[in-house]
């Protein structure tokens, strides 16, 4: 019996749904018209307008600086977290346990405001520390869970076994659980990055005099901007950047022998 | 071995790439402007800067209620802000826009006149106008024949499912209420009635309610009447020579952004300083025709470019212009649009 060719069509259907979009993004960049959905003709113009502007660039840094920033801090904390519900019951735990899980259901605009009225009543001006520390709130809940769901398939007797072999506390953590939860840890951490670059929400609330994000300046953009294309030019080039990060990390995780 | 010294210097240099940015506070005076993004010409910023030895900030909001959510909340930094008419009506009513020193700003004598007598701040006793554009109907030249320039188009039964109105109540019930000959702020019952049942007459013969997509639909010609932002259809009409836009001889709105000071500005002085200074007629001609929208100041219109100052959209003759108004503050009457608009999207 041959193979079904269901599963095929399914992927291309799939993929198609997910690049098409992305390809219209990337074709945009290239045309010369603004408004029109059709091509008249190819251009340059919106990347060569792109590196004029510094404001778009700067709030791509903020950006990137507060995602960095958000996804490691909030791996850390999140790990830490994750530890203790993992580890200790009580009744403390409990709490611990809805607390790092109600800011997942919590809508943004609420954590946003919240966020504002607490910076402003503890006398903090807003700035890109206090956007920073609002992306590490919402992103540490994530990495949480992530890391939790690993800890749960996590064999414990291992760590005894090394700690029998003669392991200090520090060389078992170090060898033995480190490595086997560092993938849970990373993906909590790329979903962190993702979450803190493209929110918009919180950001605009807890953002200061000169902290725009890419998001926040795009939104505004759309509004009264003449140049809103140089946005896909920004796309493009920053689909190329993603592409080749993950070429280059797949090669690099690449089993060495082989 | 290789592979995870590369990882190493790699994540290093990133790090050090990012910690500098802690250190290198200039000493200048900082003015901080919330405004919209791409609302500032360079020329205009960078001239201010060097007259006064300071460094102006942007940070953009992209809607007046968001921006009056976060100064509400007591959000502070901010010297100016650059909200619409309407909203600096309702950020005044609660207390938040300290009053302009007339004296700082020699330059308000060159605001237009007319423009003032419809304004909502007419003696610009907190804010001073800054840019504004009417909101107009654009139609297909070829698909629209003999088009009289009035709200009556949205009714044509040519045009029927291929025409869009704004998604907006401000916009769609203030053109009804100018079609009918009343004022386009209007708070009257009986009034907003009239215009909801004319909305609901144009909904059932537009394709429907949309703020964005209008214009790649007109630019194609999928839609061939759209009701939209100044601004954005003069930008699709110089791609597409097939559009005409109009504004309609019952009137529109023209809404304007003004400057004000919140009372949480650091440096009033500064502040006065900036707005005068985008008042200057020379400084407002070049801003406006680097953004495109007209700047309400009568000394700069005679150093515009002919093809700007020609627009008969942006500089509408004095009769068509005298029946636009701006969009005001509905304050506790609002309830009564949002019970008539509710009408129109549910009918």
């Amino acid at each position: 019996m041959k193979p079904s060719r269901i599963p095929l069509f399914t992927t291309g259907i799939v993929l198609a749904f997910f690049y098409l979009p992305i390809a219209a993004l990337v074709a945009k960049s290239f045309n010369s018209s603004r408004f029109s959905p059709e091509w008249k003709g190819f251009t340059l113009k919106w990347y060569s307008r792109l590196f004029e502007r510094d404001d778009i660039l700067a709030a791509l840094v903020n950006s990137l600086k507060v995602a960095v920033i958000a996804a490691s801090a909030s791996m850390l904390l999140g790990t830490c977290a994750a530890f203790a519900l993992h580890r200790y019951k009580s009744r403390l735990q409990d709490a611990h346990r809805v607390m790092v899980n109600v800011p997942l259901v919590l809508p943004d605009i609420l954590m946003g405001m919240s966020l504002l009225l607490l910076f402003i009543a503890a006398g903090v001006s807003l700035s890109l520390a206090t956007v920073t520390i609002a992306h590490i709130t919402f992103c540490l809940s994530y990495v949480t869970l992530v890391v939790l769901a690993r800890l749960q398939d996590f064999d414990p007797n291992i760590v005894e076994a090394a700690r029998d072999l003669g392991a200090t506390r520090l060389q078992a953590f170090r060898k033995i659980t480190l490595p086997i939860l560092f993938p849970g840890i990373l993906a909590g951490g790329l979903l962190a990055f993702t979450l803190s670059i493209d929110d918009y929400v919180v950001t605009f609330f807890v953002k200061g005099p000169g902290s725009d994000t890419l998001p926040t300046l795009i939104y505004s953009m759309i509004k009264k901007s003449k140049e809103l294309p140089v946005i896909n030019a920004l796309s493009t080039l920053m689909l190329l950047f993603t592409f080749l990060l993950v070429f280059a990390s797949q090669r690099l995780t690449r089993p060495v022998n082989r | 071995m290789k592979r995870r010294h590369f990882i190493t210097t790699s994540s290093a240099v990133l790090a050090a790439g990012f910690l500098p940015s802690c250190s290198g506070k200039s000493a200048k005076p900082k003015l901080t402007v919330f405004t919209w993004a791409d609302y500032l010409s360079d020329e205009a910023k960078a001239a201010f800067e060097k007259a006064h030895g300071c460094e102006v900030v942007i940070d953009t909001f992209d809607s007046n209620e968001a921006m009056i959510a976060k100064i509400e909340s007591g959000a502070t930094g901010y010297d100016i802000l650059v909200p619409s008419s309407y909203a600096v009506k309702q950020l005044e009513s609660k207390g938040l826009l300290q009053p302009l020193d007339q004296a700082k700003l020699p330059n308000l004598a060159n605001i237009d006149k007319t423009y003032l007598t419809h304004a909502l701040d007419p003696e610009m006793k907190i804010s001073a106008p800054y840019m504004m554009a009417p909101t107009c109907a654009a139609y297909l030249k070829s698909k629209v024949p003999d088009a009289e320039p009035t709200w009556g188009l949205f009714s044509r039964a040519d045009v029927k499912g291929r025409a869009t109105l704004l998604d907006d109540m401000r916009e769609v019930l203030g053109a009804a209420l100018k079609s009918l000959g009343h004022s386009l702020n209007s708070t009257d019952p009986a009034q907003l009635e009239a215009a909801a049942a004319l909305a609901i007459e144009w909904k059932t013969n537009i394709a429907k309610f949309e703020n964005e997509q209008y214009k790649s639909g007109i630019a194609s010609g999928e839609f061939h009447l759209v009701h939209g932002y100044a601004g954005d259809l003069i930008a699709v009409q110089a791609e597409n020579g097939d559009i005409e836009i109009v504004i309609p001889k019952e009137g529109a709105s023209f809404p304007c952004d003004d400057l004000c000071i919140p009372k949480s500005a650091k440096n009033a002085d500064l502040a006065h300083a900036f707005i005068n200074h985008l008042c200057d007629a020379e400084v407002a001609a070049e801003n406006m025709e680097w953004i495109g929208y007209r700047a309400p100041n009568t000394a700069a219109y005679k150093s515009l470019t002919e093809d700007f100052r020609g627009s008969p959209i942006l500089f509408p003759p004095d009769e068509v212009f005298a029946k636009c108004e701006p969009i005001g503050y509905l304050g506790d009457k609002l309830p009564l649009w949002t019970a008539a608009w509710e009408k129109v999207k549910n009918a």
